[in-house]
């Protein structure tokens, strides 16, 4: 028997030495340079940034060079979707902001991603590789949730499931990018705001720092970014909120027809029973409230979870400027994740309860 | 040192949020019970990991929810107002 091959004690990897040259490179800026990361101004509403209308005429025009790849006609419109959102600032007065942009991107990933996906279907193998089987996994995980809650409407309500929960997923990981949330306009601090002194690195590019040091002038600015994740922005999540309790009343209808409507206005039961008769009836229309108090709960929680997450991030960077970020970076990752399997999850839910009528089954409300 | 009625406003800021968080020690046992409960069920019963897991995550959100109502409280008085 021949004897195993003596195993190297050390691979020479490359990503390891990739990761302690980012270490170095970190350590050598903030203590070296003295270019600490710094307490950015946060705000609540999405700041207003110029137009970029090339990131989406470029996306259009991707948009068409995918249609001519797969020979499918949904590309087309897409590329007229993303036309007419760059055309858009042009007519109408419309406050484009750097949450719009983050949107585009986070639009353009989940095109591409489908667009893959399709194409690795139509090439016929049965096995997919890559991305398009890790897709595949993951839609299996999901089908089976949903089939195990929604029995035989799995598949009216398995869509709405997915593209939230893919759109919310994509968003909230870009807040792990760097350069998102970090790169942007410098503006003029006004009076009431703080802002920070600025150090020019080459010409035209100039960064934030702590303390005056260098060459400074007297006035202090503070940073727009030019893409801040969309999940920090209370219209994306309330829009995205409605979508779904409109169309939990759509699947309501559409699977019980007018007998949905008894789950608010409950007559069933006020003049057979005596007293127990007027409660239900009362039950019903809190339902009514209770839908109102779904759009607040989607709503709140995804943008909690992902304003707090960012400024979590940003207030770490500033404290700790090395290493101490990449933990925090990883419950993010881990918290965008599970925001995201809520966000549909609780969708599919309330779209199964819709569906299978008033009897049985809990009641929760949140 | 001169204290103005602005350094006040910002220090009742920073207080007021910081007792909007007190909210999150319900929400925080209320994830630990019902976290708990699902464990011990899915050690009796694997079979059933993945109902335990969908309603313990649900059971998760609605009891998040609460936390979150603070969280954006306490967000809303420091950036806000």
């Amino acid at each position: 028997m021949e004897p195993a091959p003596k195993k190297r004690w050390w691979r020479w990897g490359f990503n390891r030495w990739l990761v302690l040259l980012f270490i170095i490179a970190s350590v050598v800026t903030v203590y070296g340079l003295g270019i600490a990361p710094v307490r950015p101004r946060v705000q609540l509403p999405a700041e207003h940034v110029p137009a970029i209308p090339v990131v989406l005429i470029v996306l259009a025009a991707l948009s068409i060079l995918l249609t001519t790849l797969v020979r499918r006609w949904e590309g087309l419109l897409a590329a007229g979707w993303f036309g007419v959102m760059a055309l858009l600032p042009v007519f109408l007065k419309f406050q484009w902001t750097n949450t719009l942009n983050a949107l585009v991107i986070a639009d353009g990933l989940l095109l591409l991603l489908s667009f893959g996906v399709l194409r690795a279907l139509n090439s016929g193998t049965l096995t997919p590789k890559g991305v398009a089987g890790a897709v595949e996994a993951l839609l299996e995980y999901l089908y089976n949730i949903t089939e195990g809650t929604a029995g035989k409407w799995a598949r009216s309500v398995f869509p709405w499931f997915v593209s939230i929960t893919l759109l919310v997923l994509i968003a909230n990981w870009m807040e792990l990018i760097p350069g998102v949330d970090s790169i942007g306009v410098l503006e003029k601090a006004t009076s009431g705001t703080t802002g920070y002194p600025i150090q020019s690195l080459t010409s035209g590019i100039a960064t934030l720092v702590q303390s005056a040091k260098g060459a400074v002038t007297q006035e202090t600015y503070n940073l727009v970014p030019f893409v801040r994740v969309v999940s920090t922005d209370l219209n994306f999540t309330v829009a995205l909120a409605l979508i779904a309790v409109v169309m939990v009343q759509v699947m309501g209808v559409r699977a019980q027809h007018a007998a949905y409507f008894t789950k608010f206005w409950n007559t069933k039961t006020l003049f057979t029973k005596p007293i127990f008769g007027v409660i239900d009836f009362g039950v019903g229309l809190l339902e009514v409230v209770s839908e109102f108090s779904k759009v607040l709960s989607f709503a709140f929680r995804l943008f909690g979870n992902i304003f707090a997450g960012s400024v979590l991030l940003f207030v770490i960077g500033a404290l700790i400027p090395v290493f101490a970020q990449s933990g925090f970076l990883l419950l993010e990752f881990f918290i965008g994740a599970i925001q995201a399997i809520v966000f549909g999850l609780l969708t599919m839910t309330f779209m199964a309860q819709a569906m299978q009528g008033h009897s049985g089954g809990g009641h929760e409300e949140a | 040192m001169n204290i103005t009625g602005a350094d006040l406003i910002g220090a009742a800021k920073l207080i007021g949020a910081g007792l909007a968080m007190i909210g999150a020690i319900g929400a925080g046992a209320g994830i630990g019970i019902v976290t708990g409960g699902a464990v011990q069920a899915m050690g009796r019963n694997p079979d059933a990991t993945g109902t335990v897991q969908t309603n313990m995550i649900l059971g998760i959100a609605f009891a998040e929810a609460v936390a979150i109502y603070c969280l954006v409280v306490a967000l809303l008085i420091l950036f806000v107002f």
